[in-house]
């Protein structure tokens, strides 16, 4: 047998590594770099990309109609990631550089701007140390679809694409109340944003330009250019309805930029399952397992199958079993081990539930080297357990199991012969219920970046939500 | 089209002309072999030898030293022929990155001996090194 044929096996802790440290981003976004410079000497170049560490800095277009509240939004997105705004107002105001100057000249004679020149513009701005460092934000950038084809030449692209969309009437209607505070540069409006403080009223000016005409003519070229501009960033545009109030679109914008778009990096998902006694946890990893071939691995089910086995666990494990109270820890540990390091599971991933309960399970499980990527709570409000697990049958002649609600026995014969399953009584619920709950809250804390998901609605819509929590990354925070 | 297609050559012939794909490929392993705790302070340092070492013309330490070669070498050889097949052979310049899967070596028939693996092994990092 061929030693180089045969299936490398290669030790997880590297590719929990790479995952925790978004190895692969670091490289491809080291490789973009190179490709789009190309610089003479490569290995002093990667030095300083590998310094700057800005891989993760804000890079985002907005775009939007005239008043639809693009530049407010840019602004207050400035401030918060702590970046810097770019206009076209900005930009020409600049001073010291002969495109600035160019650029006004050129601006005061046809009020607008050839492409090259913006663009131009714009790749200068880039450039400089403070946009480098804290990333930059486009308000109302590329205009049209030959400026957003040039920036994309020049090697500059977004990571998010905002747009903001509303019906021409009201924005007609809102240009109209449309303030400018001439000091700060702030934009008010007489109906849904008046300053407070009557000193800014008194200074507030009309701005040019916002008579019905003017805006309706601007409207038209605004739709003339952006359906040509869009596909230009095919996969991350999120359009947001600017006809709601200001605060709700920057919080929906805020969410998106957030995130970090599904990279090509491999990924093998050690999903943990988390929740009450009835809330979906097996139905769910079974789910998994068959869609996506992870190893299914129910704690419970394994220590019954070590005890069937009459392996030198299970006889560790049958007098706990046959006086009914719980299995010590460091037995349950022995047992998962011995299935979480099988080939498949290394290879395949696999999805956990039944275990760990409390803290100190977790930790052990922690310090032992299984440390889950994804981890769900799945929460149902006690009534619905009730309905889910007391109706609960099982047919003592077929062995089939039924649920008087949602998958009733066919006739009523089997109806009547069927038995319930005293674990499933009441009170015994409420207990197993109450033991969860007890610990829930710590184990929430212990695993930080965990999801929770509302387990009262149907399997299916649930396992949409576990499936896009474990295809997107996770969010990175913005301290 | 035209300019889209001359500006992937010329990146894909950057590429070539700096083997960057091995200088990444050999900082991902050294990263997930190594493992640690802070992955660009030590792609730096990695980095910052490599120049220095072109500079004064001192030998870098590549990944793999004469004894991990050998190693390698008896795994393959598992009857102790003293000699490897030209396909085992092939296989691990590959694994090793040292080879493409399209380049055609030459089979002289004879089996590669741990001698002729070894020489041919650090000429080709010593080719790829001296490259940055």
């Amino acid at each position: 047998m061929d030693a180089t044929s045969a299936p490398h096996r290669i030790p997880p802790e590297m590719p929990q590594y790479g995952e925790a440290n978004h190895v692969f981003e670091l490289m491809q976004n080291m490789l973009e770099q190179l490709l789009i410079q190309q610089p003479k000497d490569p290995v002093p170049f990667m030095i300083e990309h590998l310094q700057r560490d800005n891989d993760y800095v804000p890079k985002i277009v907005i775009l939007g109609p005239p008043s639809s509240g693009k530049t407010t939004i840019a602004m207050w997105l400035g401030k918060h990631l702590n970046s810097n705004l770019l206009s076209v107002e900005s930009l020409i105001a600049k001073e010291y550089s002969s495109l600035a100057a160019d650029a006004r000249t050129h601006y005061q004679k046809f009020q607008t701007l050839p492409d090259m020149l913006l663009v131009r513009l714009v790749q200068e701005r880039l450039r400089e140390e403070d946009c480098v460092r804290r990333g930059w934000i486009l308000d109302g950038i590329p205009e049209t679809r030959e400026q957003a084809l040039m920036i994309q030449t020049l090697g500059v692209f977004p990571r998010h694409v905002i747009v903001l969309s509303a019906p021409d009437t009201v924005l007609i209607e809102r240009n109209l109340g449309k303030r400018i505070d001439p000091q700060t540069g702030e934009i008010y409006h007489t109906t849904f944003d008046w300053p407070p403080e009557s000193e800014i009223q008194n200074r507030l000016i009309v701005p040019a330009g916002i008579s019905e005409g003017e805006t309706a003519r601007r409207l038209l070229e605004y739709h003339r250019n952006i359906v040509r501009i869009l596909p230009s960033y095919p996969k991350i545009v999120k359009v947001i309805t600017a006809d709601q109030p200001c605060v709700d679109v920057f919080c929906q914008a805020l969410t998106y930029v957030q995130t970090i778009h599904r990279s090509n990096a491999p990924f093998t998902p050690r999903v943990l399952l988390c929740g009450p006694v009835g809330s979906g946890k097996s139905l769910q990893a079974a789910l998994l397992a068959q869609k996506y071939g992870l190893v299914n691995v129910c704690c419970g089910q394994l220590l019954k199958e070590a005890m069937a086995d009459k392996s030198k666990y299970g006889e560790m494990i049958r007098p706990f079993f046959e006086k009914e109270t719980a299995v010590p820890d460091y037995i349950i540990m022995k047992v998962l081990r011995q299935r979480l390091d099988q080939q498949d599971c290394l290879e395949r991933g696999w999805v956990l539930h039944g275990f760990p309960r409390d803290r100190d399970q977790a930790c052990l499980m922690d310090s032992m080297g299984y440390k889950p990527n994804r981890v769900f709570f799945l929460n149902v409000p006690f009534d619905s357990i009730i309905e889910r697990l007391t109706l609960r049958r099982t047919d003592p002649v077929t062995g089939e199991r039924s649920h008087l609600m949602y998958k009733p026995p066919p006739t009523m014969e089997i109806q009547a012969r069927l038995l319930q399953s005293p674990k499933d009584s009441e009170e015994q619920i409420k207990l197993r219920m109450e033991l969860f709950y007890r610990n829930s809250a710590e184990l929430q804390e212990f695993y930080g970046q965990a999801i929770t998901l509302n387990g009262d609605q149907d399997p299916y819509t649930v396992f949409e939500y576990i499936e896009s929590g474990i295809t997107n990354p996770l969010p990175k925070k913005v301290p | 089209m035209e300019a889209n297609s001359s500006r992937e050559l010329e990146a894909r012939n950057y590429l070539e002309k700096h083997r960057i794909m091995e200088l990444l490929t050999y900082l991902a392993s050294a990263l997930l072999f190594f493992r640690p705790e802070k992955p660009r302070e030590y792609l730096i340092s990695i980095l910052e030898r490599l120049r220095i070492a072109k500079v004064s013309g001192v030998a870098f330490p590549f990944f793999m030293d004469n004894s991990n070669i050998a190693a390698m070498f008896q795994m393959l050889d598992s009857s102790n022929k003293g000699s490897i097949s030209f396909i085992q052979y092939k296989e691990a310049l590959k694994t090793l990155g040292l080879c493409t899967a399209d380049e055609v070596l030459k089979d002289d028939g004879l089996g590669i001996t741990c001698e002729k693996f070894m020489r041919e092994v650090n000429k080709r990092t010593q080719e790829i090194w001296s490259a940055f």
